[in-house]
């Protein structure tokens, strides 16, 4: 049977998720085709995370399921998944003293057996996702000597090296000053457009989200709000609804994506 | 590279001299003649007395000191060593346990089930349904089965014929007096093995150590990964009860001293080094145990407590400060 367009990418159906008694999110669905950068937005505390994990196979649905190219995640070997969708959690942890290219290397782990020795191939994905996030010089260096930013981006080496060609992040520009959180975003946004890479990550900032996705989820405290390009998501209604902001929206003058302006 | 180098230079100078020293001092010339030729005087206390002594210290520390590091690196903190978490103490009762009751139980089976059975329970009752539990919780369980542990073993020595409670109350000390050859292939033999399991598992450990959700998304089952790491740390710590009896902070120590020593920094490095550490530790302690006071051989846990209880003070201080306790 032959992939049509509709089944490919990641889609969650009828996703429930929390316990019985405390639904976190109910009865979604969602269809997040490949290629395409998308970011999932909305208050705190209105599932953008939960959502996100269980999209990653990190949470068991409570009810629903979330398929990739069809087949339903929890059903797949998970070494066989991580080598085509790769997690950076919010808090992921460095180990004392972890030098960059150490950190790095782990990312090859799905490509790796029990006796599988360190092949080129390994060596050449690890440099070119340290290429990639422009840390090549950084390599020996400690992770904790680094600023915030070169960490982040030692990180998001960590997850390009494991070659998946699905990305989901986790509120990867949380804790970055603005510089940081472009620049972050922008990387992410390069390899998506040259690797064509599908990248989904839980973002906090609206103008940004709209800068740099195809495609936003909006949620809001009684689950989705909109889903689609930036412009059919971020209408002042819509933002009423998820955030209770009253706002303006205006093109950006220098990009023309929308842009928020809270009244 | 050079960190390396001084921790095998530390071990060779440790055990030359735990072989020279003693109520019988020889000579470099005579253990020379001793280990070339296996006549004289050396000889014979190399062949008999010494040797086992010191190989089976070096092989039980270097068990137990691999398994203190997995532990630490496994719950991400340096409190985190089977004899903190009342596994070696676990793996005594059963000892202590088989002896009252008269029971010929080889002492490796009896020392790996008493540890996996403490581990079992420390699990158990820190469980919360639907919860991850911190390390931590389980640290402070595992201090409470310890004690219950080494309790229950005290109540048991009551019950034994004097004499042999006596013999007993020293190997629940931790001690290496009287080890014989089979001690040194007992402990050398099951920890190869065990040690080569661990290392194999070394991959999973590298993700584990990035956080659950980092390793799930690198495809670890993560629950079956921690639990077949923790279950091979116990069977390590195991079997260095079985030939030295519960010797108190070498797994706790081990680790932190040893990339200390190495300057380690990767995984690997960092268990071979704590390994390495482990048996240095032992030995000396031993060295030291029987060769404090003249004419009185002192249990080789005597010393390790002496030396483990201000680190354990110092470590305590330490992660009070970072606000972790």
């Amino acid at each position: 049977m032959s992939l049509d367009l509709h089944t490919s990418g990641l889609r969650a159906e009828g996703l429930s998720l929390g316990y019985a008694e405390r639904p976190v999110i109910s009865e979604l669905s969602l269809d997040l085709p490949r290629g395409e950068m998308t970011a999932i937005l909305g208050p705190n505390g209105c599932g953008k995370s939960t959502l996100l994990r269980a999209m990653a196979r990190l949470l068991e649905p409570a009810a629903g399921r979330v398929t990739l190219d069809g087949q339903d995640i929890h059903r797949r070997d998970t070494r066989a998944l991580a080598r085509e969708m790769a997690i950076l959690p919010q808090a992921p942890i460095a180990p004392e003293g972890i030098t960059v290219a150490d950190l790095v290397k782990r990312g090859r782990t799905p490509w790796r057996g029990l006796f599988t020795p360190w092949r080129a191939e390994d060596a050449s994905a690890c440099a070119e996702a340290l290429a990639a996030v422009q840390m090549t010089a950084f390599a020996e260096r400690p992770l904790g000597e680094l600023s915030g930013g070169q960490r982040q981006r030692a990180w998001i080496a960590l997850v390009l090296a494991q070659a998946a060609p699905l990305l989901l992040l986790d509120e990867p520009t949380t804790y970055l000053d603005l510089v940081h959180q472009i620049d972050v975003l922008a990387l992410l946004r390069r390899r998506n457009r040259e690797a064509g890479i599908t990248v989904i990550s839980v973002l906090h900032d609206l103008n940004l989200a709209a800068r740099f996705s195809d495609r936003l989820v909006l949620l809001g405290r009684d689950g989705l709000v909109a889903t689609g390009a930036p412009w059919e998501v971020l209408t002042a209604d819509n933002l009423q609804t998820a955030f209770g902001l009253a706002a303006r929206v205006d093109p950006d003058p220098v990009t023309g994506t929308p842009m928020i302006i809270p009244l | 590279m050079r960190g390396a180098l001084t921790l095998c230079l530390l071990l060779l100078a440790a055990t030359l001299a735990a072989l020279m020293l003693g109520q019988v001092r020889l000579s470099p010339a005579l253990l020379w003649q001793g280990l070339s030729t296996g006549e004289g005087p050396g000889a014979l206390v190399l062949a008999t007395i010494r040797g086992p002594r010191v190989l089976t210290a070096l092989g039980a520390g270097a068990v137990l000191g691999l398994s203190g590091a997995l532990f630490q690196t496994l719950f991400r903190n340096p409190l985190a060593a089977p004899d903190i978490m009342g596994f070696t103490a676990g793996a005594g009762l059963t000892i202590i346990a088989a002896i009252a009751l008269g029971l010929a139980l080889p002492m490796p089976l009896l020392a790996a089930g008493g540890g996996l059975v403490a581990a079992l329970l420390v699990v158990l009752l820190s469980h919360r349904r639907g919860h991850a539990t911190p390390p931590l919780t389980m640290i402070l369980v595992g201090l409470g089965i310890g004690f219950l542990a080494s309790a229950l073993s005290s109540f048991l020595l009551t019950l034994l014929p004097h004499t042999q409670a006596t013999e007993a109350q020293r190997w629940l000390t931790g001690s290496l007096a009287a080890r014989d050859w089979g001690h040194v292939a007992q402990v050398c033999g099951i920890g190869a093995v065990l040690a080569a399991l661990a290392l194999a598992q070394l991959r999973r450990l590298a993700a584990l150590e990035l956080g659950e959700d980092l390793a799930a998304g690198l495809g670890l089952r993560v629950g079956r990964a921690r639990l077949a790491l923790a279950g091979t740390a116990v069977l390590l710590a195991a079997a260095g009860v079985a030939v030295a009896g519960p010797v108190p902070f070498i797994a706790l120590m081990a680790g932190p001293l040893g990339a200390r020593i190495t300057g380690a920094g990767r995984l690997p490095g960092r268990m071979l080094a704590a390994a390495g550490t482990g048996a240095l530790v032992l030995v000396v302690a031993d060295l030291a145990a029987r060769a404090a006071l003249p004419g009185i051989q002192l249990p080789a846990g005597v010393m390790t407590g002496l030396l483990g209880a201000p680190y354990l003070l110092w470590r305590l201080s330490r992660e009070m400060e970072k606000g972790e306790l």
